[in-house]
Parts: structure tokens; sequence; C-alpha cells
């Protein structure tokens, strides 16, 4: 039933935006070998279900309309709506500020001091007190603002 | 000339120690966090009825029903899933003989409904009768088991009938989950 195709490709891509969203963000510019896995392996079961034995171009072309608005209406509401923005990317987030660390983020965001580091060394700071603030960005990278020289 | 459109620049963003701009709002990601632990809790038990076979395929989706005579026991799965194949299972007893020959009717929601591919062993014969099928083994190759192979395309609740003549059919209703 054509109402069936359309409801399992909507149903795909919400699903694996929630996968995606609660599965967390990792810090780095790149995917890693573990998050490439994860991407590729969920978008194969997800085409499983979504076109099963029903392989024609028509449910494709139907499919593949079918996400684009379903992404676009995703868009739209998360620039009507501040609060669907934080929903669908999240919120940055304070890893460290006034040389302290923010302990539960780190541990609720299962990010060890060494991400941090990583991400400073590549700005030249030498050590965690050249940090003043580091921020989780929403889309998993971590910004450094380092300390003033005096 | 139209002026293009300009809004002014306001500094909204909230600030972390009244210096960098950050918009860390930690009340709604505490919520998320919460959020995010019922929903691992959820798929931790999605799994475990999947395992337990809430969704079919498993321990709790197997039923069994009978005559009261015994002519036809029936194994089958309470919760089938569209586009998977399984097998419903007919066990005949010795009331569902009859000259020598085994009739069996099969309902249309299992042909249609539940997708029914084929049913072996082969019967003798096979006619179309009133909202199903009566299918007729020979008594050289009376089957004491007949199975149906199904793959339901259809997903909701079936109601099923399955009825050897001369005894009391055996109706039940098999959910199709998507």
């Amino acid at each position: 039933m054509a109402f069936f195709i359309i409801a399992r490709a909507a149903f795909g891509y919400l699903f694996l935006v929630l996968i995606v969203r609660i599965v967390g963000r990792r810090p780095g510019k790149q995917l890693t070998p573990f998050e490439f896995v994860l991407i590729f392996y969920l978008g194969g079961l997800t085409l499983t279900g979504m076109v099963g034995e029903e392989v024609s171009l028509t449910n494709a072309i139907t499919q593949i309309i079918t996400v684009a608005l379903c992404h676009y209406l995703l868009s739209f509401l998360r620039f009507k709506s501040e609060r669907m923005a934080r929903i669908l990317d999240g919120v940055p987030l304070v890893l460290m500020e006034k040389n302290s660390w923010r302990h539960e983020t780190l541990v609720r965001m299962r990010i060890q001091d060494d991400d941090v580091m990583h991400t400073a060394r590549q700005q030249g700071i030498k050590d965690l007190s050249g940090i003043k603030t580091a921020v989780l960005e929403s889309y998993g990278e971590i910004t450094i603002i380092p300390k003033k020289e005096k | 000339m139209a002026q293009p459109f300009r809004m002014p620049v306001v500094d909204s963003v909230p600030k972390v120690a009244d210096e960098v701009a950050v918009g860390e709002d930690l009340k709604f990601q505490r919520k998320w966090w919460m959020f995010e632990r019922v929903i691992w809790s959820f798929f931790v038990l999605v799994l475990l009825c999947d395992l337990l076979g809430v969704f079919g395929r498993g321990w709790l989706a197997k039923a069994k029903r009978s005559t009261p005579d015994q002519a036809l026991t029936l194994d089958y799965e309470r919760v089938e899933r569209s586009g998977s194949p399984s097998v419903m299972t007919l066990r005949f007893g010795p009331a569902a003989a009859h000259n020598g020959h085994i009739q069996v009717f099969v309902g249309n929601e299992v042909i249609r409904g539940l997708g029914a591919r084929r049913i072996s062993p082969e019967p003798a014969t096979s006619a179309l009768t009133d909202g199903g099928i009566t299918y007729t083994f020979d008594s050289g190759s009376t089957p004491t088991i007949a199975e149906i192979a199904l793959q339901p395309m259809f997903p909701g609740k079936h109601k099923i009938r399955i009825q050897v003549p001369g005894s009391e059919p055996i109706e039940t209703s098999v959910l199709v989950l998507p």
C-alpha cells in the first residue's frame, strides 16, 4: 500500500534523527572509524526496513521525496522555534571555565581532559593552564578560548 | 532603488562569565540528559520484549489451539512480522480422517492476510470454497502434519479460521506488525 511506503520512509528518517541525536556527540572535526561504522550500519539497516522487497523506481522516488519533505519540515521548525533547534541540535556546553572543569558535563557527554587537550594543542596551547574556556559545540567540535598572555 | 533588508545586530547569546558568548542552557541540557536516560531504558525494554517474543519470533508469540476432539491442533504465532516468513503447523488427529481422506478448510484471511505461500505436503486436491480453500490429502499419504508457509504483507489484526469437516473450527486472531 502506498501509504505504508511513505510512512516507512518518514518513520525511518525520524527514527534515525532520534537515534543519532541520543547516541551523543563525540569531539572531533571528522568522523572516527567508530562513528563511521555506526552511521553506515544504521543507514543500511534502516534501508532494509524502508525498501524491503519493493524495489520499484516509483517507491524510490516517493520515499526520497518523503525524506526530503521531512528534512525540510524539521529545518523549518528548527528555524521557527528556538526550542525545536535545541531539541534537534543540542546546545553548546561549557567544559572548562575559570580554571575548573564542569565535571557533570564531562561525565554525561563522555569527554575526557585528553579530548580537550587534543584541541588545545592544535591551537598551540601547551597545557590545560593555557585554556580560558573550553566549549563543546552543538556539532561536536571543542572550541578553545586561550588565556591572554600577560 | 530598494534598500536591502537590514536588522540591527543584538547580542542575544548568553555569555559565560560575562565574557564569552556561548549560549549554554544547562537547564535544558539536564532535561535532555533525563530524556536520554528514559529513551535508553525504553530501548532496553524493547529489546527484552523482542527477545521474549512480544513482537513475534519468540516464546511469548508461540501459540497452540486444538479442537475439542483433537482432530486438528494448530501451532502458530500470535504475532507475525510483515514481510518475514514463518510457518503455521496443522497437526491432524485420528478424528480428522474420513473415508481415507483428510480435509481441511483454510480461511481467506490465512491465504491473503497472512500471505500463505504454499502448503506441504502437496495436497491431492485443493478447491475454492466459500470463504477459503479446502485442501484434501490422500489416505495413502495421510499427513499427520501439514505446514503452511506464511509471509504476511499486510500489517494489522487478522482473524483466521481453520476447520476440519465434522469438527469445530479453530478461530483465532494473528497480529501482523509492520
